[in-house]
């Protein structure tokens, strides 16, 4: 069976609430994003047009890609503006000391 | 028992956003959509960029299967040819007549034709028929022209390089977008199009076109033009025929006010026909971009279903060429006072329209952060200075927090 392969990003004393912010994880751009304490990881690429999620804007749960203006729940990845998108997400968790992990399953 | 019936003509993305619209919030009766094309309702956009260059998914906004999922009646390659309001009934090319107890026309625009600029060789785009006959004239092509220097003009001139291809841009006023971007930023974009090796011809008068075997003949007083395909971009004409001819008012465009209601009892319109009523407008808005279609056709479904919410979305559009991105949000005002963050030697910089300590709108090139927070400002209270505008050591998303966070 697979088992998750966790692997450490950055500290979430560097993600404030209403933040987003892009890491590299074994090569794979992931967007890290903070929704009231609630850490989400995505892939950084707009399903749309591949643009890069982290010049967007995040106003809330509402994540805005910066090319087309495609606009995604940021807790759940569902698109709300096509309603029909979807976010490609990664597992991610934060340990005890604050590092947010996150497994791009590979 | 009571029954509904909402019937939307038209086949573009302001129909489609509507019909989906209306299910997700529940609308339950009868739904039909009736559009002149053979495809369901699709994403027009690609067809000026990367449809052209070799992409060719159909890009339909829902499947077809969506619609039978959704009971949403499909009648597709039927024209609307009349409309009885006092009857609410609209008549279809098949004779067929559709009752209605409330209707969308959402008829879109169609390019403006030049008188005698026809024929074989002469592209005008609009559907996805004109841009895969548009394509495969291009990838045959050697040298492809373009008349008009306006987004469509400058997208196909675009992808024609792309491709390899020698352009050519035929444009009569200064400069190219000059109405959309106005002589300094026009400027900026037939520098990236020169620099990509687009002939650019401006302040051209055109005198003549001949289509002749395997090519077309433009002439003007700066001589003559051969190419092996030409592609027409002035402008279009929006498609008001059905409501004028049912006596509904529309001068340049069905005139609708903020809730997307025409003159008559139940009939809408929405996306590139309707010319809105908003705010501080003298005469009706008409805005031929995407989102604001699609936030046309989910506004005018709230509408049908009973609610009063004034349209107040910021109108955004944007336009990819080579590696550029232009985007704008909200209305320019003629009257207000340009301010540039970055610059323009560079092809980085944000143009805002300041109206005393008002944004009223931006027009940016390479700067997408910028026009996110100039559209989140512009659609609150604000007040903001040509010198903060200016700072680019003051983030713009500063200025658009909350006061509270400030």
């Amino acid at each position: 069976m697979e088992t998750a392969r966790w692997r450490d990003t950055i500290n979430l004393d560097d993600l404030w609430e209403g933040d987003m912010i892009a890491v590299t994880v074994d090569g794979e751009t992931v967007l890290l994003v903070n929704v009231d304490g609630t850490v989400r990881a995505y892939s950084n690429r707009c399903p749309h047009q591949a643009s890069a999620l982290d010049e967007g804007d995040l106003d809330g749960e509402t994540l805005t890609c910066a090319k087309h203006l495609w606009e995604f729940n940021a807790v759940t990845g569902c698109g709300i503006n096509p309603d029909d998108a979807q976010l490609k997400s990664f597992g991610c968790q934060v340990g005890d000391d604050g590092t947010i992990y996150v497994d791009i399953g590979r | 028992v009571s029954t509904s019936r909402i019937v939307v003509i038209g086949g573009g993305v302001a129909s489609a956003a509507a019909v989906a619209e209306l299910r997700s919030e529940g609308y339950d009766g009868d739904l039909t959509l009736v559009s002149a094309e053979d495809a369901v309702p699709y994403e027009r956009p690609p067809l000026s960029k990367e449809f052209l260059v070799g992409d060719p998914g159909d890009g339909a906004v829902k499947d077809p299967a969506w619609y039978q999922e959704q009971s949403v009646g499909l009648r597709l390659g039927l024209r609307a040819t009349g409309l009885d309001l006092p009857g609410r009934t609209v008549t279809l090319s098949d004779g067929s007549v559709l009752g209605y107890d409330q209707l969308l026309l959402a008829t879109g625009v169609r390019p403006r034709v030049l008188p005698g600029v026809e024929g074989d060789g002469v592209c005008y785009l609009r559907t996805i028929a004109d841009a895969t006959e548009l394509r495969d004239r291009i990838h045959a092509a050697g040298h492809v022209a373009v008349l008009g220097g306006g987004f469509i003009g400058c997208e196909v001139a675009a992808a024609a390089i792309r491709l390899g291809k020698r352009a050519t841009i035929l444009e009569a006023l200064p400069t190219l977008l000059y109405r959309a971007l106005g002589p300094d930023l026009g400027d900026v974009m037939a520098g990236i199009h020169r620099s990509e090796g687009v002939d650019v011809r401006t302040g051209q008068q055109v005198t003549g076109v001949q289509s002749r075997a395997g090519g077309v003949t433009i002439s003007t007083a700066g001589g003559a033009v051969d190419a092996d395909v030409l592609v027409v971009g002035v402008g279009t004409v929006p498609n008001t025929e059905l409501a004028e001819q049912a006596g509904l008012p529309a001068g340049n465009g069905i005139d609708v006010d903020e809730h997307f209601a025409t003159a008559a009892p139940g009939v809408y319109a929405a996306g590139d026909v309707a010319a809105q009523r908003l705010p501080g407008r003298q005469s009706g808005v008409r805005v031929e971009h995407h989102d604001t279609a699609t936030r046309h056709g989910r506004a005018a479904a709230h509408a049908m279903l009973g609610r009063r919410e004034p349209f107040r979305d910021v109108h955004w559009f944007w336009s990819d060429q080579y590696d550029h991105t232009i985007q704008s949000a909200g209305l320019p005002d003629g009257s207000a006072e340009l301010v540039i963050r970055g610059s323009l030697e560079q092809r980085s910089f944000s143009a805002f329209s300041l109206d005393g300590d008002r944004l009223r709108a931006v027009i940016s090139l390479n700067r997408p952060a910028d026009v996110l927070a100039a559209r989140r400002l512009i659609a609150r209270d604000h007040s903001v200075t040509a010198g903060q505008l200016r700072d680019e050591s003051l983030p713009l998303k500063r200025l658009a927090a909350p006061a509270a966070a400030r």
